[in-house]
């Protein structure tokens, strides 16, 4: 009965396949219209009524967001800051993951509910005190600055991945290496870590997402245009009196392009770590 | 058995095979595990505890205190109360509190009913499923900023589409420039961006529904309405339960959006609890009362935190840990 057999046109047109199309259309249609505006000369993206294809099709946004303002640099920040972090969370993540999941430790449930519980606070809470500590250390405009508070923020959700992952992995596994006579270390690295790779990949695709997209540490810590990030660069984008929506458009098909294609490719992990009870939004 | 299963409390069923030999000392191993599970997880907790919870703790220590900050340093001069006195009589406090509320009771409730409808509808398409699903991660995966900026351009009063649409439909609101229309539109971009989040946990949890009991329904000839009431519904409860927990927990913290979009305006009809916090701190250096704001925050999400205790020990205890 919940998939009825369906015969002549029926088959193509019906309430589920409507409705599959509102909903694509309901998604697709804002994109469209940041990917088109992007593509319209900067004079067009302030016409009214609004051009519903760019016409001519210009790349001067383009040229305007990399040349006219510095959005190579927020870019590369981005990078490193992304990938750094994202690094740094899946070693220690591992490391935790490993612990908190096969080994006896005492305290280990508490531990577990404590960081679940870090990973819904809202980072405004510390914000002050982070903001007057990296002030005194000379860590505002700075990657490490957002580095370290990116890690500590992403850890959690990174760590009840991996132990969720690891719990399933056969204790036989483990048990060969350390007959072989391997260091821990070298066990979780040979044995446990490939076991545990869709873990790794959903912990990891988490992380960068979180960390391309975070905008408030970011604008509180390295608001110097040489360190800004992504999200605080367009934010920050054009004077007081006129937004520069073109370029804005711009720099934003190029900052959502490479998330895109990442999750895009690591769908299945992305779901998987959606539906896996630790959800983040 | 071997080191492990000993160690962890399961040797009983190791008399199965009497041919292994029995572990020495099974106490000793387990502490020398437990050892390494500490040092293991050290540099993750520490760095964890050194961003997260010295800040929080240090924050509230902030609240209650005259704080001075000046361009080179910062001092702490003496316990009070005047911060929170503040707090508790100045209407901004409570407007931000009541917009944050209010935003995410009618956000979180459209983007549920919404995302149970789609996933109602995925889970009986039958071609196409899977780009569907990868459709609706491109919202998830969107830099809020940009959606705010995208979103502003939508309602421009001169040039933006939606204003051409309701223009033509024969209304002029200032879509942005007028409290409630404000509100709608964030609303709808901040519905635009979750909504397909929704739709993906809730339908894993449909796929993921034993099929006999559907049978069982059909066979007593039950409606589809019914059906859906009385049995998808109720069995589906943890998993929209935990969705909404999440959502909630989060929209607590609430900035990003509207301080692109309405920069907490027109007044302060947008400002939401985290703008409000991050304003006073670092727009005013009113430290105290931004560790304030940001300290009723944080109990506030830590309250709806221990109310929802139950559903994480869910968590924690599932695969019987």
């Amino acid at each position: 009965m919940r998939n009825r057999k369906r015969v002549g046109w029926h088959k193509y047109i019906n309430g589920v396949t409507i409705a599959t199309l509102v909903t694509a259309i309901f998604v697709l249609l804002p994109l469209y219209w940041l990917v088109a505006s992007s593509f319209k000369s900067p004079n067009d993206v302030g016409n009214s009524p609004p051009q519903l294809f760019p016409n001519p099709i210009s790349g001067a946004n383009y040229s305007n967001a990399f040349v006219g303002y510095d959005f190579g640099i927020y870019f590369r920040n981005s990078i490193i800051v992304t990938l750094c972090t994202t690094a740094l969370v899946l070693v220690l993540g591992t490391l935790a993951g490993y612990a908190l999941g096969r080994l006896p430790m005492r305290g280990k449930f508490t531990t577990l509910v404590v960081l679940l519980i870090i990973s819904v606070f809202p980072a405004v809470a510390v914000l002050a005190p982070l903001y007057l500590l990296m002030r005194e250390i000379g860590w505002l405009n700075s990657y490490q600055g957002l580095i370290l508070p990116y890690t500590a923020f992403n850890l959690p959700f990174a760590i009840w991945i991996l132990r969720n992952y690891m719990l399933g992995i056969p204790k036989e596994m483990e048990e060969t290496g350390r007959i072989d006579g391997a260091s821990p270390l070298r066990t979780v690295w040979t044995i446990i870590l490939p076991q545990a790779l869709p873990g790794v990949f959903t912990a990891g695709i988490f992380c960068f997402t979180a960390c391309w997209t975070e905008f408030l540490m970011a604008l509180t810590f390295n608001d110097a245009n040489n360190y800004r990030t992504i999200p605080v660069g367009i934010a920050e984008f054009g004077g007081n009196f006129q937004v520069p929506y073109g370029t804005i458009f711009a720099a934003s098909v190029v900052a959502v392009v490479p998330i895109g294609i990442l999750v895009f490719i690591f769908r299945k992990f992305v779901i998987s770590g959606l539906t896996s009870g630790a959800v983040k939004g | 058995m071997t080191a492990i299963s000993s160690a962890s409390g399961q040797s009983a069923a190791g008399q199965a095979r009497p041919v292994v030999p029995p572990v020495p000392r099974p106490d000793i191993n387990r502490r020398r595990l437990a050892r390494l599970g500490w040092t293991f997880s050290a540099p993750a907790l520490v760095v964890i505890a050194a961003v997260t919870i010295f800040p929080i703790v240090y924050s509230v220590i902030m609240s209650f205190n005259n704080v001075s900050v000046t361009g080179s340093g910062f001092s702490l001069d003496g316990f009070t109360f005047s911060n929170y006195n503040l707090l508790l009589n100045s209407s901004l406090w409570r407007d931000a509190l009541f917009f944050t509320v209010y935003y995410t009771l009618v956000t979180v409730i459209v983007e549920l009913v919404l995302g149970t409808c789609i996933a109602l509808v995925l889970e009986r398409l039958v071609a196409g499923r899977g780009w569907m699903m990868a459709l609706l991660l491109i919202p998830w995966s969107m830099i809020t900023v940009i959606n705010a900026e995208l979103w502003a351009y939508i309602y421009n009063g001169t040039y933006g589409v939606a204003d051409y649409i309701l223009g033509g439909l024969g209304f002029h609101p200032v879509i942005l420039g007028t409290p409630g229309p404000a509100i709608i539109g964030l609303m709808i971009a901040d519905i635009w961006k979750t909504t397909p989040f929704v739709a993906i946990i809730v339908l894993a949890g449909l796929v993921m529904l034993p099929g006999d009991v559907y049978e069982a329904a059909e066979m007593d000839g039950a409606s589809g309405w019914y059906t859906f009431w009385r049995i998808t519904l109720p069995l589906l409860r943890p998993t929209i339960a935990l969705a909404v927990m999440f959502r909630v927990l989060q929209a607590f913290g609430l900035f990003d959006l509207p301080y692109v979009m309405t920069g907490g305006g027109p007044g302060t009809s947008t400002q939401s609890l985290a703008i409000l916090a991050y304003n006073a701190l670092f727009k005013n250096l009113a430290f105290g009362p931004g560790a304030a704001v940001a300290t009723t925050t944080a109990l506030l999400v830590l309250l709806g935190c221990l109310a929802s205790l139950r559903v994480f020990r869910v968590q924690v205890g599932q695969e019987g840990s």
